[in-house]
């Protein structure tokens, strides 16, 4: 069973192509970095593959589920088990640490509740927001403001939210642009090691070449909005993404 | 307007010349006769007595002959001005949840992204125009529109200062709400939140301290606007201070001044503390604590400041609603259904008004088809004499206001602004500059007082002084302003990149020269957004000044109201609103383009 299902894809904004005829798929537990130039269709994909907008043309299932034809309650039910890590973080900075994770069941819980949550936390989800926390090593923070934290430890924050959420699928857009590039690694191998230990599919678009093939076994590359290799590149194949000629 | 040619025609020395131009136009408008006192009057003897009592305020009635049953002054007072506070309180009770509904509503956010949405955005605008409409009205017309309908109670004083200010909140939360960043809203939805859930969770949150701070500041105002009151009539500090101005007891005067200012004083100290905790929120104290959950949970930073403030003014909201005297009006029902169909009556345009005081809907039917042919003519008629004269010589009562307000607080700011007015400005260390400290702290007083006064009772002193023309009303309205605009514009120089400015003061120059040189060129256009702003608040009050007796679009409202014809009092109101939602457009474009 495939946990996504992505065949002859294409998304055009007006009349710029975004991504043309992508086809492919996942299986659960599968790690896979993105990789490719600026413009190459990284962010669309991973949009794509959230179920945050259709495609032009071709399909996109992810957890069984077509945006397409979708009613919103299967809609929202899908999207409760896929974890967001945009670029910019998502935080509310003037919230907690804490009230910004528990927002992470929002798709699980009606308005009521999610009043209740940012003012009146219950006991068991505070025991396991800090649990998460203190696998993530910033449980001392689980208090604080967000804007306190510096932007490692926001970014911690954000994927704490994913974790508390439950995601089974956890989309990363360039995870490591919000950190010090000698921080990259680490990152990296907190969300390969999350991955392992939890069976957590995870999908990182990624700028640094060496690391995504240090750290994925699967290495997608796009260029110009299309899959150029799919698997463990050469070499050969990273050069020519990156070259200018068409 | 080309970008290149806007800049030219807004250039920084057309600039100048403009402005002056600007202002010699509503001299020739407004004349330049400042006194217009009687030929026996002496004015700098009355303006004497009135300043030197500033030193001798009383604490007992100047009056030997009252009563022994009379209220003393002090305890009068006392209770004019907790009845100030109390209007304001009631008034802000209202006006926050019905701002925060308004916002929502006035706000982008809850437009459905489907074929829908033109339309009801079209109906966003016309809630937006409403709220404009209803804030253009300034407080003291609706106070003498609610006196007429509803008659005299703490109710109609309330009610008065709640609706403007409902709709300026509604306004100004509603773009903060839309200025808020989307990116956490987006990972709610993303995670299959519905789109409440995704403001509630996203958005609201963090526009919560701008609303928040934008709330204590339109209390302040309420406040202000509560005491203006008073010379309407409704028992607030105003109506003390217009006694006993009236009678010629100015140690009284002055000492119901200071406690005016004290009170006004102490909620804009109160509020810009709690702003500054919003903004920054409080670091964590204690380290090394046990690091289990309730630990933490017992230790997280609380601002225990800002929780017992928000509890006392719980406190005093509630206190306002349950104690003093009776918030609705006194009469039976009948009595008040009366009052109401003689209202309409008399708001109903002359042409098609019927007879009788209350008519029935008959004689209406009958009163509207003989008159209605004779109401266009009606209305060309005010609108030639004397709308347009009184209409015109609001908006140049406005300007002239906010020119003389701004070349003050120009003046001021060097001298006043916080980076400047130090022995070390901008972190420079400079030779002289002991006594600029406390200059600055001067002139940042004087910038607190002046706007500490509502421009209403500056008029009224000034009137009293001067004698009724339209300079003691601009001289009112600069005042205040000047306040206003010293911070304001302090603000800006306090935030701006000094680099340009350290290096002239490094190569030798003066903090004068600093000012001129670098930090006027890189604040002019804030300097100018902010000007635009206060011009339009300007206009605001211009239109109810003029209820001081000097030709305008106020005089003719009080006029009128001696008359009970609403029905103009209605269409001077609705033509300074005109004006006002006029100003607020073209304040709003210029500011757009200078924000760019």
């Amino acid at each position: 069973m495939s946990l996504l299902q992505v065949s002859d894809a294409s998304r055009h904004y007006g009349a710029t192509p975004a991504l043309v005829g992508v086809a492919l798929s996942l299986r659960p537990g599968e790690k896979v970095a993105l990789i490719g130039p600026s413009g190459s269709g990284k962010t669309t994909l991973l949009r794509l593959l959230g179920l945050q907008e259709k495609p032009s043309s071709g399909s996109v299932t992810t957890l069984e589920t077509d945006l397409a034809t979708a009613s919103a309650d299967v809609l929202r039910e899908a999207r409760s088990r896929i974890g967001m890590l945009p670029q910019d973080l998502g935080l509310v900075p003037n919230l907690r640490v804490i009230q910004n994770i528990i927002l992470g069941r929002s798709g699980t819980r009606n308005l009521l509740r999610t009043c209740r949550d940012l003012l009146f936390p219950s006991k068991s989800d505070r025991a396991e927001i800090f649990a998460i926390l203190e696998r993530l090593a910033i449980a001392e923070k689980m208090y604080d403001r967000a804007d306190s934290l510096s932007g490692g430890q926001q970014q911690r924050v954000a994927l704490a939210r994913s974790l508390f959420q439950g995601a089974e699928i956890l989309l990363a857009d360039e995870p490591l642009s919000a950190v010090d590039p000698a921080r990259g690694r680490d990152v990296l191998k907190l969300l390969t090691s999350l991955s392992d230990e939890d069976g957590l599919s995870l999908i990182v678009s990624l700028h640094q070449v060496e690391l995504a093939r240090e750290f994925f076994p699967r290495v997608i590359g796009l260029k110009a909005g299309r899959v150029v290799f799919d698997g463990s590149p050469s070499d050969e194949e990273i050069a020519s993404l990156y070259s200018t000629d068409q | 307007m080309t970008g290149a040619r806007w800049r030219m025609f807004f250039g920084r020395k057309w600039l100048f010349v403009l402005l002056v131009l600007v202002f010699g136009w509503t001299l020739t408008k407004l004349g330049t006769q400042v006194v217009n006192l009687s030929e026996a009057a002496d004015p700098w003897a009355a303006s004497g007595r009135f300043f030197s009592a500033a030193f001798s305020p009383s604490l007992s009635d100047e009056n030997p002959s009252l009563p022994a049953i009379t209220t003393p002054f002090l305890e009068r007072t006392a209770s004019d001005l907790l009845r100030t506070l109390r209007y304001a309180l009631i008034a802000m009770s209202l006006a926050i949840p019905a701002g925060v509904f308004l916002g929502l509503f006035a706000s982008e956010q809850w437009l459905p992204n489907n074929g829908l949405r033109p339309f009801l955005n079209a109906l966003r605008w016309l809630l937006r125009l409403g709220l404009s409409l209803v804030r253009a009205i300034h407080e003291l017309i609706w106070a003498l529109l609610f006196l007429a309908a509803v008659g005299d109670s703490p109710l109609t004083a309330c009610l008065a200062l709640a609706l403007p200010a409902s709709a300026i909140l509604g306004k100004v939360f509603s773009e903060l709400i839309d200025e808020q960043s989307r990116s956490a809203q987006k990972v709610i939805v993303a995670s299959g939140g519905s789109g409440a859930q995704g403001f509630l969770g996203g958005i609201f949150p963090a526009a919560l301290p701008d609303m928040i701070s934008y709330a204590l500041y339109r209390f302040e105002c309420s406040l202000r606007a509560s005491a203006t009151l008073g010379f309407i009539g409704i028992e607030t500090i105003g109506l003390g201070i217009r006694r006993s101005f009236e009678n010629t007891y100015y140690s009284e005067v002055w000492t119901q001044l200071y406690l005016l200012i004290a009170l006004v004083v102490i909620v804009e100290a109160l509020g810009n503390l709690v702003r500054k905790r919003l903004r920054i929120g409080k670091p964590r104290q204690k380290s090394g604590v046990a690091m289990t959950e309730p630990t933490l949970r017992r230790t997280a930073p609380k601002d225990h400041l800002v929780r017992s403030l928000g509890l006392a003014a719980a406190v005093l909201v509630m206190a306002s609603w349950s104690f003093g005297d009776r918030l609705l009006p006194r009469g039976n029902e009948s009595q008040q259904a009366e009052r109401l169909s003689r209202f309409f009556a008399q708001l109903t345009p002359d042409p098609v008004a019927p007879d009788r005081p209350v008519p029935t809907w008959a004689e209406r039917r009958e009163a509207w088809d003989a008159g209605s042919g004779d109401l266009l003519p009606w209305l060309h008629d005010l609108w030639e004499s004397p709308g347009i004269a009184a209409l015109t010589n609001t908006v140049a009562m406005s300007v002239a206001a906010i020119i003389l307000a701004s070349a003050l607080a120009f003046f001021l700011i060097p001298w006043g602004a916080r980076t400047l007015a130090r022995s070390q400005p901008l972190g420079l260390e400079m030779v002289t500059g002991k006594l600029r400290s406390l200059v600055g702290g001067v002139v940042r007083a004087f910038f607190i007082l002046t706007r500490a006064v509502p421009e209403y009772l500056y008029a009224f002193l000034l009137v009293g002084i001067l004698g009724p023309s339209a300079w003691p009303l601009v001289l009112a309205l600069a005042l205040h302003n000047v306040g206003i605009l010293g911070r304001l514009w302090g603000e800006v120089i306090e935030n701006r990149d000094p680099r340009q400015a350290r290096q002239i003061l490094g190569m030798g120059g003066s903090r004068l020269q600093a000012f001129i040189g670098a930090l006027t060129p890189l604040s002019l256009n804030r300097f100018l957004l902010f000007f635009f702003y206060r011009w339009e608040s300007c206009l605001r009050e211009a239109t109810v000044l003029g209820m001081l007796g000097v030709s305008s679009l106020g005089y003719f409202i009080s006029l009128r109201r001696s008359f009970l014809q609403y029905d103009q009092i209605i269409f001077f109101a609705l033509l300074g609103a005109g004006a006002i939602i006029a100003g607020d457009i073209i304040s709003d474009l210029l500011r757009k383009r200078l924000r760019t």
